[in-house]
Order: C-alpha cells, then sequence, then structure tokens
C-alpha cells in the first residue's frame, strides 16, 4: 500500500441503504444525532429516545440501538456507510468541551513543520549518491561481500558498542548520510573548537569500514570520544547497549545544536541522530467519567517495549523445553506492539484530574505512533527490577519477530480509530507520507546473565545473514537468527531497504581509496 | 404451600436464566459486530502471514535446540568468510590516546579506565531534566524521549562480561559490571 491512512476499504454500499440515502438524504442521520451517545471507553449507542423508537419507516432499514450500527432487513446483514459513521463521531467531537477540530488541528500543524524539515533526510537516500560512492571502492575488497562488512575488535568488554556500531553502518540513511560526506571529520570546525566531536569520530569509523580492508578494526579512538561524552552525564561504565545507543544519538544532537545555536525545542531537529532515527509518539488521557481526552504528543528514537508475557505458561519449565503447541505461548514482537497500544487503565491510586469534570477521576492512558522514523529501533525491556527485593533479573523468555514488520495497526489513526469502534472517520490527518511497511536490518542480541553476558549483531544485507560477534563475521541462516534472543531490533523502512540492496549489486571499481580520508 | 414455592423458584430460575442469556447475547453480539465491520472494513490482520511467522521460528528454536545438530549457534567458527582468523584478546597494538603509551587492543578499555583516572567515576548521576513524557503517568518509561539520553536511573540495561575470556585477564582487579 503506497498511500497510508486510512487504510480500510470504502464498503460497496448496501443497494438497500443507497436507495433510501437517494431518496430521503441524511436527514434521518441528523434526527439520530440527538439521540447518539458515546461512552467514556469510545463505544457508541443511541440512548433511548422518550419518543418512538427511531426506525424509518419507509425504509427496509433498521438500527442497533445498543451498538449504534445499521442493519439491512432485506440483506439480513449488518452494513456501513462513511455518512453514517461520520455522523457518529461529528456528534461526538461536537460533545467535548470547546475543540470542534478536536485532534485533527494538531495532527496538521505536526505534519506542517515535519514536512518542511525532511527534505534534507530525503535527499540522502537518493540512490544516485550511493552509487557514486561504490565507484570509490578500494581494489583491495573481497568484491564478493557487501561492502562495509567488517569485524570491529572487542576492546575489553566492548561487545555493547559493537553490535549497536554495526547496526549504525548498516542503517541505510544514517550511512549514506556519512559515506556521501554529510559530515567530514577533517573539515569539520567543531572538531577545532573543542576537540570533540561524536559526529567527526562516526565519520572515521565509516571510512575504516568501507575502506575495503577486511582486518578487523579497533574502536578505540571512538570509544575515547564516547567515554569523554558519557562522563558528563552518567557512570561510564554503562555496558548496556541500548543505553549506548541513546548517548551515541544525543552526542550527535548535541554537537549539532551547538554548532547551529538552535533552540531545542521539541520541533523538527535536523541532526542526522533524529532525522533518521526519531518518530513522535502519541499519549491519550481519557476519563473514564466523562470520556474527555487530553492528547499529547512526544519525540522519541526508539520505543521501549516490555515482554507481552499474557500466555505465560504458569511452571517456569518454558525456557528450554518446545513443546509442539508452543505457538500459543509464544511471545510475539507484534504482541508486544500491542501491549504498547492498548488502552490501560490507570489504578484508582492514581487519578488524574479532568478538565471537563474539574475533579480527580479514574483514567485510562493510550499510546500510537504519530510519526514512524526512517529506521525504528525496537528496545526489548528484558530487565527486570525489583522495588520490593531491590534484585534485578534478565527475563530470558524468548521472543519471536517477523523479518518483515507491518506497523499500521499501531498508527495513531489505526488505534484511536479502533477506540472508537472503528468507525469510517478520518481521526488522524496526515500520516500518509510515511508508509508503514518496514524490513528488519539488523538484530542486537544477548546472550548470558545479567552480570556477565555477551552481545552479537545479526545483520542482513542483500538478504543474506551475517553474525557480527565483534571481530568475527561469519554468514548464517535465517534460523539462526530467529532462534536467537533478540534485545534491539532495527528495522528501515521497506522502500529503502530495497534501494539498499540494488545499490551495491553492481560494482565498478576504481582505485580512490583517499576518498575516505585513509 | 411447596407448590407454591417451588413454582415460584422455578419461574426465578427461569428469570435468571434468561437474563443471563441476554446479558450472554449481547456480549456475544459486540464481538460478533466488531469482527463483522473489521472484516468488512478490511482492517483485519493477515493471520495467516503471522502463523507462518511463529511456525518458522518454533522450527528454527528446535533446529537450534536439537543436540544433533553440529551446535552452529555456539560453536566457534575456524576462520570467518574472508578467512581470516582472529586470537581471543586482539593482539593489534596501538597507542593510547591519554598517556601515548603502546596498548594492546584487547585490553584497552580496562587501561583507559584507569588511564583517564578514577575521579571519572559516578560524578554527576543525570540530572538531566526529564521530558514530560518520562513524569507521566506510565508502566515504567516506555520511551526513551528527547533529550535522547534518559535518566541514569533507567532501570533497562543488560551488562555484557566477557567475550569468552575469564575476568581475571584484568589487571585493575574489578570485575566490570553495572
Amino acid at each position: 500500500m503506497t498511500t497510508g491512512n486510512p487504510s480500510y476499504t470504502n464498503p460497496k454500499p448496501c443497494k438497500h441503504l443507497a436507495d433510501y440515502k437517494l431518496n430521503h438524504g441524511l436527514s434521518g442521520y441528523k434526527s439520530l444525532q440527538k439521540h447518539l451517545k458515546t461512552a467514556p471507553h469510545g463505544k457508541t449507542s443511541v440512548g433511548k429516545p422518550s419518543t418512538k423508537t427511531p426506525r424509518c419507516i419507509s425504509c427496509d432499514g433498521f438500527q442497533d440501538i445498543e451498538r449504534a450500527e445499521l442493519y439491512c432487513c432485506v440483506c439480513c446483514d449488518q452494513v456501513y456507510d462513511p455518512d453514517f459513521d461520520k455522523a457518529v463521531m461529528s456528534k461526538h467531537i461536537m460533545g467535548i468541551t470547546g475543540d470542534k477540530n478536536g485532534d485533527e488541528s494538531i495532527g496538521k500543524r505536526l505534519v506542517k513543520r515535519r514536512r518542511l524539515g525532511s527534505g534534507v533526510v530525503e535527499e540522502l537516500v537518493d540512490s544516485k549518491i550511493s552509487k557514486q560512492l561504490i565507484s570509490m571502492r578500494d581494489r583491495r575488497a573481497k568484491s564478493c561481500y557487501p561492502l562495509g562488512l567488517r569485524g570491529l575488535n572487542n576492546l575489553g568488554n566492548t561487545c555493547f558498542m559493537n553490535s549497536v556500531l554495526q547496526a549504525l553502518l548498516h542503517a541505510p540513511p544514517f550511512r549514506n548520510y556519512f559515506l556521501s560526506g554529510g559530515h567530514n571529520h577533517e573539515t569539520c570546525r567543531k572538531r577545532s573548537v573543542d576537540q570533540l566531536c561524536l559526529s567527526c569520530d562516526i565519520d572515521v569509523v565509516f571510512s575504516a569500514a568501507f575502506s575495503g580492508d577486511r582486518a578487523p578494526y579497533s574502536p578505540a579512538q571512538f570509544l575515547y570520544s564516547w567515554w569523554q561524552h558519557s562522563a558528563n552525564l552518567a557512570s561510564y561504565e554503562q555496558k548496556d547497549a541500548h543505553e549506548f545507543f541513546i548517548s551515541v544519538l544525543d552526542g550527535i544532537h548535541e554537537k549539532e545544536v551547538k554548532s547551529r545555536n538552535q533552540n531545542r525545542d521539541n520541533g523538527d531537529c535536523q541532526c542526522i541522530a533524529h532525522g533518521v532515527f526519531s518518530g513522535l509518539l502519541r499519549s491519550d488521557v481519557t476519563c473514564m467519567t466523562c470520556g474527555f481526552t487530553s492528547t499529547t504528543f512526544d519525540p522519541c528514537v526508539d520505543i521501549s517495549l516490555d515482554l507481552d508475557t499474557s500466555n505465560f505458561p504458569p511452571k517456569n519449565t518454558a525456557n528450554k523445553s518446545i513443546k509442539p503447541d508452543a505457538n500459543s505461548s509464544m511471545s510475539t514482537l507484534l504482541g508486544c506492539l500491542d501491549l504498547f497500544t492498548r488502552q490501560e487503565k490507570l489504578g484508582s491510586d492514581s487519578k488524574l484530574y479532568c478538565q471537563n469534570c474539574q475533579e480527580r477521576q479514574d483514567s485510562a492512558k493510550q499510546m500510537s505512533i504519530k510519526r514512524l522514523p526512517l529506521v525504528l529501533c525496537l528496545h526489548i525491556k528484558r530487565f527486570e527490577h525489583s522495588p520490593v527485593t531491590k534484585m534485578s533479573r534478565k527475563i530470558d523468555r524468548y521472543l519471536q519477530f517477523p523479518l518483515s514488520l507491518d506497523m499500521t495497526p499501531y498508527l495513531s489513526s489505526s488505534v484511536v480509530r479502533n477506540r472508537f469502534g472503528n468507525r469510517i472517520f478520518a481521526f488522524e490527518s496526515g500520516e500518509s507520507d510515511i508508509s508503514a511497511e518496514f524490513e528488519i536490518f539488523a538484530a542486537v542480541t544477548h546472550a548470558g546473565t545479567l552480570e556477565s553476558g555477551h552481545y552479537v549483531n545479526f545483520l542482513r544485507l542483500r538478504n543474506q545473514w551475517y553474525k557480527c560477534d565483534d571481530a568475527w563475521i561469519n554468514e548464517v541462516d535465517e534460523g539462526m537468527v530467529r532462534a536467537s534472543q533478540c534485545y534491539m531490533m532495527f528495522y528501515v523502512q521497506k522502500s529503502l531497504y530495497q534501494k539498499a540492496n540494488e545499490d551495491w549489486s553492481h560494482l565498478p571499481i576504481s582505485p580512490r581509496r583517499n576518498m575516505f580520508g585513509q | 404451600m411447596s407448590v407454591p414455592n417451588e413454582d415460584k423458584m422455578a419461574s426465578h430460575a427461569q428469570l435468571s436464566s434468561h437474563f443471563f442469556g441476554d446479558l450472554l447475547d449481547s456480549i456475544i453480539v459486540d464481538v460478533a459486530s466488531e469482527c463483522h465491520r473489521i472484516a468488512r472494513l478490511g482492517l483485519d490482520r493477515n493471520l495467516e502471514e503471522e502463523e507462518e511467522e511463529l511456525k518458522l521460528s518454533a522450527q528454527a528454536r528446535e533446529r537450534v535446540a536439537d543436540p544433533n545438530n553440529s551446535g552452529e549457534a555456539n560453536s566457534k567458527y575456524v576462520v570467518d568468510i574472508f578467512g581470516q582468523t582472529h586470537p581471543p584478546i586482539a593482539s593489534d597494538i596501538f597507542e593510547c590516546m591519554n598517556c601515548h603509551r603502546p596498548i594492546m587492543a584487547g585490553r584497552f578499555a580496562p587501561h583507559l579506565e584507569k588511564c583517564m583516572g578514577k575521579g571519572r567515576k559516578a560524578r554527576l548521576k543525570g540530572t538531566r531534566s526529564s521530558t514530560a513524557a518520562q513524569n507521566r503517568h506510565s508502566r515504567g518509561s516506555p520511551v526513551s524521549t528527547y533529550p535522547p539520553y534518559p535518566n541514569s536511573t533507567s532501570t533497562n540495561q543488560l551488562s555484557n562480561g566477557t567475550s569468552g575470556v575469564a575476568g581475571e585477564e584484568y589487571s585493575n582487579g574489578t570485575f566490570p559490571e553495572s
């Protein structure tokens, strides 16, 4: 599907309903509107009117009062009409205090700002630029293997860093930016001023990885720089891959902000880190008494997911044995995403103030994705900390994940629409410019315990999987990747993945090594 | 008086089950109506694909867990795809950018820790102001917010230990842990 939402198909109108509308227009719907009532949880019903039951005598239609659905007595089936759904939703929206346009206006504002900023990044994914890069490849490279595939030496418990670096090296838009000279460490002005520029160090790593030299590279300079950056933020003993990932993006962003004297607002940041990884999350908090919903938007560079353990077997025998019906109790990435976007009732001990009711009420919160990034990083929260026992443990539970991921059901338009019973109505505007189909290109896995474990990265290049275990790069089959314990999964938009695969297939070789600053 | 009582009880029982039946019907129709709408509007997920994925993953796990397998998952490779072989501790030697002494790659990180001084440890515990989303009521912090670096007390870390090398190798005596 090339255009985004709404993704539903407009149902073919039932002949009888169409005839009714021809004869009576929308007056029937309008008179019904008075009696429509949407409950706080989103379902609409028709309140019992003081007069007669709403039923059009002259047509063969009928009404499901409890659910505000149309039923055609001739077809003997429930039928759907966009105009009816619109009448239902308009009533609801207008019924909410004040804002007639509701979330549409917020959506429009954000989309406008986004469009202005996205130009830079989109240019970088142009395949023309990528093709130019290939022509500068070193003659020494073993040409049958993908460019940029190079082991990284473990410098002493640094596999957390190596695994994330490999993902960054092969994230198509991120890679294209650095390889096309997006940040040249030789001409960087920031560096000469205060000596510390993480983007420069990343540029050096890119040059090394794509130089054609296949002997493992030691990212010592990068480690040194990163430690200097992260010392200000937290203990440098951080050995968690996810924490490392976040701090690297932050390091890149910080330099960008300083140099351009930008305000750190929550708008569209132009730095490469946010341009590639940043998305927008929507959070809806609904009052369970009156239905008033307060919506906020927050940018994010990744999504951290709780494991979907709803089917967890009571006895913890699941880890080693694989029963024939294992499917039913397997945790899946889609399950985790469902959990993430599920409406969650906040406990009675955390009542929130409702503007409408003017007092604290029981509320429910629901997350959804307003805008998807070019590269989506999904992080699984395998670390569990108990505030009671002060003990931490790692959750080893296996997680199934797909190679192709369709994020449509988790978009704000889908989630909000679902909350209101999937009415045919434009709930969110302007999500359509970015496609919701993604392909995985890197998976960071963890094996072992909390205190002593090992990170390994699996890369998917030109549909072949490679295991990147520090200095060791080996080809592996898809099955090994599927069976591994994922900690962070990197998905890229399908169109970018396909383009990246095409780019490397024609390899004119020319000995211009110096282009990469070697 | 037994007959009228029995009648009453019988009609009570009938009424109860009638009400129960109504409630149950209503719930069933709720679900049916929802599913009908989802199907009609083309909103349903591709369940076949999802099931296929689950099957593939289950099969893959079985193969890996099978002791008869060559155990590729954990086996040490003899060479990598480029035909190279690598020692357990990286043996490249380069100059430390802090003290300019030649250091072996595989011992660089612990050297750097000492070299850069202990004073670096836990100097400032992330006092960066959390953005609004983290302060909001949530089930833990589901997202890493912007500014990207979260509060250092964020509880989702997995430390990595050795890459197959015992901890005693590190001369400063401490085994790195989170």
